[in-house]
């Protein structure tokens, strides 16, 4: 019961750290008018992951291993990308966000509906078709014992729930800080995104070393405890990751990490604000 | 605002990926069963143990089933050599049942359980063997050449019942019955001469003209009778003839039976038998004496559209404009040839006028082109 409340924690973590930061980020940068595409891609995402996933638990389409792997590792890489997009972007938003630039600040929005459709999409349907295939298994089960699929059902809702949370004390903190901890926050998440996805890659058998492990702290770091499950929920910190995912976050965080901290975030507005280094999308 | 078309692509992304995963129907049983415990190959975990019910499978794709009894979260693999990963399954929580289907061609490989998702997991060897039928289109090709073979099978039991009629009218000496039958025998052995022709020597034994047969040599078959029933009217020391006809197209029927014919054969014999409508049948070649080259034009393009009929999946897949073009042109030379029915046969080719003939060969050659590419698109 407690393992299948973690696993359900655990993936719906995966999704709503970035949704609800994204939200609290909308809601304090008075663009409420954009949450609904949030939801949208939220629901498309939810929608779709429920969908295939009832297809192939209840008709004899299936997935091959690789095509399931390739479509997590897509959908990480891709989700990488908006959400390192999405850092910055809220950093040049909070630079113009100095009062008298609030108006001007549509502009520097414009390019975010669409990613903020795709960023709360890719957030859930990246770990959504595992999730749904794994509730669905638990439905079936659920004749037999109950307790996994309630036991899913609860870590689902408390990902939720923390979420919510996470959401409503972002709100209550001051901008400058806001931007800070939930930039430095979705960086790890988004390296953590980046590794799993290579990690997929790996997996898929497209990218080899999978069993090369750059260190094997499962002795210390039981997969199964709580604290395991959160840090892989919301960083994918795992305690036996290969040298090529290993490489992979270090790769990603560092050059990331000093692009952010380089200039304290929400200064006054007379730094010139430098195009940063945004991926294309 | 292009976020209809975002979301578009992403759902476009996904569908297509489970679209071109999805079993197909129709490729010889999906292992997918809806009914519990149907084919499935059950695995219990525990903490300490991976039970897998089968440690050797028959190739092509397997559906485990594994049951978590344990206390810890597992996961359940099958590795190749080098642990590279043929299928996984991951989250199986205490209490819960998931599965996982695989295609796993014939080799060696181990099943594990990782309760606790650490370390190496509960290893145990599993043992692949036999005929790999993987979900692409090469089980299309494989039920190609399965379907044609069962076509050949059928025309085979009657070719030996027809010939066996045939031959004991000719060594009971009745000239009537016999004339009758020899068409009707023909028919079937025209309909799967594609692979009589794979065996050499026989083909000649059975169906060779006079002028085919070397010096020194015994004329024997088919048209060896037919010329003693119409042209010498006797067929009184034709015992021992009729009597290796049958033997060897008993030989044939038999090596047929055991014959592992490629798609690309398939295509081929199509169209060889459409050659030989142009170069035996419209020529009046064949049967030079009795003039039923009709019956055996009519078999010939039956043969070849039941080869064409049979790798249809596959062209339907990989070219469904030439299908079409086929199904066009074989009704076509049906039509044509159909004009010239009498009674339960065929006109016999001396009645046929120049023009009729020129006709027919036209639609003969018309369908000759597509039937051509077959066999590349085959072998693609």
């Amino acid at each position: 019961m407690f393992a299948s409340y973690l696993i359900g924690l655990r993936e719906g973590l995966e999704a709503t750290l970035v949704v609800s930061i994204l939200v609290a980020f909308l809601v304090k940068s008075d663009r409420r008018e954009r949450l609904p595409l949030v939801w949208a891609g939220v629901g498309v995402a939810v929608a779709l992951s429920v969908g295939f996933g009832a297809l192939l638990t209840f008709t004899a389409a299936h997935l091959g291993q690789q095509q399931q792997e390739l479509f997590d590792a897509v959908t990480s890489l891709a989700a990488t990308v908006f959400v390192t997009f999405m850092v910055f972007w809220m950093r040049t938003a909070a630079r113009k966000m100095s009062g008298e630039l609030r108006q001007k600040m549509g502009e520097a929005l414009e390019l975010g509906a669409t990613a903020v459709v795709v960023v709360a999409f890719l957030s859930v349907a990246r770990e959504g078709l595992e999730t749904a295939l794994l509730w669905f298994a638990a439905v079936q089960g659920a004749t037999s014992s109950a307790s996994p699929l309630i036991g899913i059902t609860l870590g689902l809702l408390t990902a939720v729930a923390l979420g919510w949370g996470l959401y409503r004390s972002a709100l209550r903190i001051n901008l400058t800080k806001f931007f800070t901890w939930t930039g430095l926050l979705l960086i790890l998440v988004a390296a953590g995104i980046f590794k799993y996805g290579v990690h997929d890659l790996q997996e898929s058998g497209l990218v080899p070393g999978l069993n090369t492990y750059a260190f094997d702290i499962s002795g210390v770091l039981d997969p199964s405890a709580w604290y395991s499950t959160l840090l892989s929920g919301m960083f994918n910190i795992t305690p036996q990751p290969s040298v090529l995912e290993a490489a992979a976050w270090v790769v990603y965080l560092v050059p990331v990490l000093i692009l952010f901290l380089r200039r304290p975030s929400a200064k006054a507005p007379a730094s010139p604000a430098p195009k940063s280094a945004q991926p294309a999308s | 605002m292009r976020t209809p078309t975002v979301l578009a692509v992403a759902a476009l992304a996904l569908a297509g990926l489970t679209a071109c995963s999805s079993t197909e129907s129709g490729s010889g049983g999906t292992t997918e069963a809806t009914a519990a415990g149907d084919g499935k190959i059950a695995v219990a975990a525990t903490d300490t143990e991976c039970k897998v019910a089968k440690s050797e499978l028959a190739a092509g794709t397997s559906t485990f089933s594994i049951t978590n009894n344990g206390s810890k979260v597992t996961e359940f693999y099958v590795y190749a050599a080098g642990d590279r990963i043929m299928g996984e399954v991951e989250n199986i929580v205490p209490g819960l049942t998931r599965d996982v289907v695989m295609e796993l061609p014939a080799g060696m490989y181990e099943t594990a359980c990782k309760p606790g998702m650490t370390g190496k997991g509960i290893r145990g060897p599993l043992k692949v063997s036999g005929e790999s039928k993987p979900l692409t289109s090469d089980a299309k090709l494989a039920e190609a050449v399965a379907s044609y073979k069962r076509y050949i099978k059928s025309q085979s039991d009657t070719l030996l019942g027809k010939t066996k009629e045939f031959t004991e009218a000719v060594k009971a000496g009745e000239v009537d019955k016999a004339k009758e039958l020899y068409p009707v025998a023909r028919t079937y052995w025209e309909r799967i001469e594609p692979v009589a022709e794979v065996f050499g020597d026989l083909d000649p034994a059975i169906d060779a003209r006079e002028n085919d047969v070397a010096d020194g040599e015994e004329w024997t078959g088919f048209h060896r009778l037919e010329k003693d029933l119409w042209v010498k009217k006797d067929v009184k020391g034709d015992g021992p003839i009729a009597d290796k006809l049958m033997t060897d197209v008993t030989t044939i029927v038999e090596k047929s039976a055991a014959l592992e014919l490629s798609p690309v054969q398939l295509a081929n014999g199509a169209k060889g038998l459409l050659d030989e409508v142009a170069t035996g049948k419209i020529t009046g070649e064949e049967d030079r004496y009795s003039h039923t080259d009709l019956w055996d034009f009519d078999a010939n393009l039956q043969g070849s559209k039941a080869a064409v009929q049979a790798l249809r999946p596959v062209l339907e897949e990989r070219d469904p404009d030439l299908v079409k073009t086929l199904d066009a042109k074989f009704a076509d030379a049906e039509g044509t040839l159909g004009a010239h029915r009498s009674g339960d046969g065929w006109k016999l080719h001396t009645e046929l006028s120049k023009d009729d003939l020129r006709a027919l060969s036209d639609a003969i050659n018309a369908l000759a082109e597509p039937i051509s590419k077959v066999a590349s698109v085959v072998a693609r």
